[in-house]
């Protein structure tokens, strides 16, 4: 055996290896599509069977249930006000943090990110009474708002750690040109910062996408304002819970943001390509 | 900077204008209840209250998760929900700030005095009303029982002869559901009410720590034989099992008796076999056959706001809920569930029947569940669990239940 | 010592220091640091979280804290700090690793991406839900196939093996957010350092631990930063799976915190842990952000 074969059977080794490793981790979110097909009866006797008959009654009836579309779009416009208030401060707040290292930025950095370490079960209370005081709760867009606090700690940690490997000498030769601090970060460091900007984008869509408990905080009480995840949860009762129904509305809450996932990752992938040809 | 704070302001003032205009007619009622399981029947009920008072508004909003957590922060943002759920008994009075009392009401003449009674503060005072009546015991297989030909036991010999016979004949005798702690509250209130004259009273000086386990041997002997039994004839992983485990081995004819549950499970075993012929009992607690009771009660409040912005509003509604002729038939007809109220009618479902023959003939035992808080039952439950994966002995488990018996119930809170 | 008066340039610099970060600093100290304080009021208070008035009892509960012990409390913290070292260990070996593959170009990389990120975005309901099937049934029908005795453990229903359960799913869920945090960290390493390097010879293994595992250096000091923080507040996987059994076995901090507070309904002494476990894990996470600070290659 020549060393081509032996590294082309060794990549379909490794193919192989990974695509295995994947099927068995996505085994429980298998068990979770399939039983979401299922009638009652059997998701509670039979859960790691196929469906005798796929029951696609479910999805039929949950979404109207959920009114699906309505709060849909509920969800994107929660998704898009709160990802643009977070990228947008973020990035600027981490670029003048890793650039100027002064006292006062040091201590505005951690003032940033220190939030992370504070449980959010432990602001319950006072979040409401304040959201509420300064007229933040009980809106789609409201809630989208308090997202950039939530969303700005972790995102400008992020990009503060990224910061760093852009060399420091491509904005000194901006500032030459004398543009000012905010065209060089805009034209020129923003687009450099693609990767880790898509790689925030898809942390956070994920997470405001699906979130539960500060949604149910803030907007459960109306249908205009109310999330998918929310609505999902309605099949999740005190001591009968209607798991069918429950599946499939967890499959529906959740797959549009699967698909932004897998979109979002190629544009990841795409602009590394495009840059690793240029160089 | 400024940008961002103008577009702040006037996203308030956007708000506070699209908020103003509800308020121009008719009232609001807001109610914020837990159990989502009845939405589509409350929704009907507020669809029929909507034809005999079109100008009143119910906003209803209904969660599972977090739910205790979420009334109380709503409540200190200045929220409180006109109409809103709690546990019955020993929390009526956490809330009492807040809650309306409206003995005077006919709603509260119109409610099933076993109801009435888990809703009570202070002198005559009643401060809540139920969305359902309940039943617990036994639930079993009679199918199972006739092919051993046998009769459900009544005291605990016979469980454990009965137990021996089920298990011989190839199937699983009992299926607990001893991963949920509140199980074990649901079973230890039949053995609670049988252990003395008068539980409520007993219950209290626990709550005081004056009392002990031991000096009950309904408690400290019976019930733990029973726990015992239970996990000898039960499930094989007994703390991995939970409600959706009890609901698909009795639902397939694998297990006998099922522990911990009572009236809300019939529709989720009926769904897994339409056939199935379901028995509902008291549990054997002693050797006096008598002792053997079915509970009935209600373990969930509604409460009404005493300081509702529409407080006649939410009064005409719960009126018109209890007394009229459409409200006192919905719990039957449209929710299935036991009626709260007294004299109507009871829904055709093979455990609300034969709980309410068992509480006809027996009596029913005292909803012992209710004079403590969930916060307690909670404990108590884990106290179990640890007993019965074995990090506990008996006298230890004991011991941590009547310590948790005193923080979380006693006087200090 | 006199301060020289700012020169026009510094007074410039720091003007943009404060417009670049001031929406950050505003919308964080809104949404989190204003509540937070709110919430500390109430640790020097004796409050169930429901009445109107809250009694004021000064350092009270702090003295509860630190001189009865709090046996349940510091249980907690050991279970905490247990799951947090297991958890940071493997989410961030084994993401780094899924990350290296998953970089190698194949035909499958960018859809086996997502396969690995889908838990992390999955309802903790239904992720507890399915796991506790897969634990009875699941497991059942592996022992009955393979006959090995351990899948035949109680794997939620005993105390000990529960805790590896949590680890084991906690893990499961959320290493996809690691993966692409670690992914991104390694397109970001030029690929000619990588091309220089194995026109040098160097080995496929050598050159991954002394080129790209220097070089991934702001990766993982953020992840082991974020697996920290998010380990320490372990919260939604164990109410899912156990919440907290059984018989107690797996209350974490923030679940011991939240039954205080919300299930006991003494908000204040429930507050009061919460301030201490922040200070904990403040004081934690800063030693471990600066010894990987410290060890990071300047670029």
């Amino acid at each position: 055996m020549n060393t081509r074969t032996r590294k082309k059977l060794g990549h379909i080794a490794f193919v192989c290896v990974i695509t295995l490793l994947a099927a068995l981790y996505i085994y429980p979110i298998y068990l979770m599509v399939i039983n979401s097909m299922k009638p009652f009866k059997e998701v509670l006797t039979n859960v790691l069977g196929l469906p005798t008959k796929l029951a696609l009654e479910n999805y039929a009836y949950v979404i109207e249930k959920m009114d699906y579309f309505r709060l849909f779009l509920n969800n994107v416009v929660i998704t898009i006000i709160g990802i643009a208030g977070i990228v947008v401060f973020s990035s600027m707040a981490a670029y003048v943090l890793d650039r100027r290292q002064t006292k006062c930025t040091r201590l505005i950095h951690t003032l940033i990110i220190t939030p992370m370490l504070i449980p959010f079960q432990t602001i319950m209370i006072t979040l409401l009474k304040f959201m509420n005081t300064i007229h933040l709760n009980g809106t789609t867009w409201g809630l989208g708002i308090q997202y950039w606090g939530f969303g700005i700690p972790m995102a400008t940690f992020i990009y503060f750690n990224f910061m760093k490997s852009i060399p420091r000498e491509i904005d000194e030769s901006a500032m030459i040109d004398s543009a000012t601090t905010f065209q060089t970060y805009g034209m020129i460091i923003f687009p450099l910062l693609k990767t880790v900007t898509a790689t925030v984008v898809v942390l956070d869509v994920m997470w405001i996408w699906n979130d539960f408990l500060l949604p149910l905080l803030m907007v459960n009480s109306s249908p205009s304002s109310k999330t998918l995840v929310l609505a999902a949860y309605n099949f999740v009762g005190s001591l009968n819970t209607k798991w069918h129904y429950a599946l499939a509305a967890m499959v529906l809450a959740v797959l549009p943001s699967v698909v932004v996932f897998i979109l979002l990752q190629r544009y990841i992938v795409e602009g590394v390509v495009a840059g690793a040809v240029k160089g | 900077m400024k940008k961002l704070f103008s577009l702040m302001l006037a996203a308030a003032m956007l708000l506070m204008l699209a908020a103003a205009p509800a308020m121009a007619d008719g009232a609001e009622i807001n109610m914020f209840i837990s159990s989502p399981e009845y939405a589509d029947a409350v929704n009907e009920l507020i669809a029929a209250y909507k034809e005999v008072a079109p100008d009143v508004t119910i906003n209803y909003e209904t969660t599972q998760n977090d739910y205790p957590t979420l009334l109380k922060t709503r409540i200190n943002a200045g929220m409180t929900p006109d109409i809103f759920s709690t546990t019955s008994g020993k929390e009526i009075g956490d809330y009492i700030e807040y809650s309306y009392n409206f003995a005077a009401e006919p709603a509260a003449a119109a409610m099933d005095p076993a109801v009435t009674n888990m809703m009570k503060y202070g002198d005559g005072e009643v401060h809540g009303f139920a969305l359902k009546g309940n039943y617990f015991g036994v639930v079993y297989n009679k199918a199972i029982f006739e092919e051993v030909g046998i009769e459900f036991p009544k005291t605990l010999n016979e469980f454990e002869k009965a137990c021996e016979a089920i298990a011989a004949a190839g199937y699983q005798p009992v299926t607990t559901g001893f991963a949920e702690w509140w199980v074990f509250k649901h079973v230890a209130q039949h053995f609670m009410s049988a252990a003395c004259e008068d539980p409520a009273a007993m219950i209290a000086a626990f709550q005081a720590g004056e009392a002990h386990i031991k000096d009950y041997p309904v408690l400290y002997d019976n019930f733990f034989r029973f726990i015992d039994l239970a996990v000898k004839y039960g499930d094989s992983k007994p703390l991995e099992t939970d409600l959706a485990g009890e609901d698909s081995a009795l639902g397939v004819g694998k297990a006998a008796m099922m522990l911990g549950q009572g009236a809300w499970v019939e529709a989720d075993l009926l769904a897994i076999d339409d056939t199935l012929q379901i028995g509902f009992a008291g549990y054997p607690v002693t050797d006096d056959p008598a002792q053997s009771q079915v509970i009935g009660g209600s373990d969930q409040a509604l409460r009404i706001n005493k300081d509702s912005a529409n407080l006649q509003a939410v009064l005409d509604f719960v009126n018109w809920w209890y007394t009229s002729e459409y409200g006192q038939s919905w719990f039957c007809d449209v929710a299935g569930v036991i009626p709260p109220v007294s004299g109507a009618k009871v829904a055709d479902m093979q455990i609300i029947k034969q709980g309410a023959e068992h509480v006809a003939a027996e009596g029913s035992g005292a909803l012992a569940i209710c004079y403590s808080s969930d916060s307690f039952n909670q404990a108590m439950g884990e106290a179990i669990q640890a007993y019965i994966g074995g990090s506990l002995t008996k006298d230890e488990c004991c011991a941590q239940i009547e310590a948790k018996w005193v923080e979380l119930d006693g006087s200090g809170v | 010592m006199k301060r020289k008066a700012m020169s026009r340039t510094e007074r410039k610099a720091l003007a943009d220091t404060l417009v670049f970060t001031l929406p950050a600093v505003v919308m964080v100290i809104l949404a989190m640091y204003i509540p937070f304080v709110m919430s500390g009021y109430y640790s020097l208070t004796e409050w169930n979280g429901i009445s109107r008035n809250p009694v004021f009892i000064g350092l009270e509960n702090f003295k509860t804290i630190f001189s009865s012990g709090s046996p349940e409390f510091i249980r907690a913290l050991i279970f905490t700090f247990k799951y947090s070292a297991l958890f940071i260990l493997f989410s961030n070996v084994l993401a780094l690793a899924l990350a290296v593959a998953l970089t190698q170009r194949f035909r499958l990389a960018n859809f086996l991406r997502g396969v690995f990120f889908v838990p992390y975005i999955m309802s903790m309901t239904i992720v507890g839900f399915i796991w506790k099937f897969i634990f009875t049934q699941g497991f059942e029908k592996l022992y009955e196939i393979t006959g090995w005795g351990f899948w035949n453990y109680s794997w939620l229903g005993d105390g000990g093996l529960a805790f590896y359960s949590l680890v084991l799913v906690g893990v499961w869920q959320s290493l996809g957010f690691y993966i692409v945090l670690y992914i991104a960290g390694l397109q970001a390493i030029p690929t000619d350092i990588l091309e220089a390097a194995s026109i040098d010879g160097a080995s496929a293994g050598k050159r991954f631990f002394s080129v790209v595992l220097p070089m991934l250096g702001p990766s993982i000091t953020t992840c082991i930063f974020m697996s920290l923080t998010n380990s320490l507040k372990v919260f939604d996987i164990i109410l899912a799976l156990t919440k907290g059994g059984p018989g107690g076995a797996t209350y974490s901090a923030t679940l011991d915190i939240y039954r205080e507070a919300f299930q006991n309904n003494n908000y204040g002494l429930g507050s009061a842990k919460a301030i201490v476990f922040f200070v904990i894990v403040l004081v934690l996470t800063q030693v471990v952000l600066r010894f990987f600070e410290s060890r990071e290659v300047e670029q």
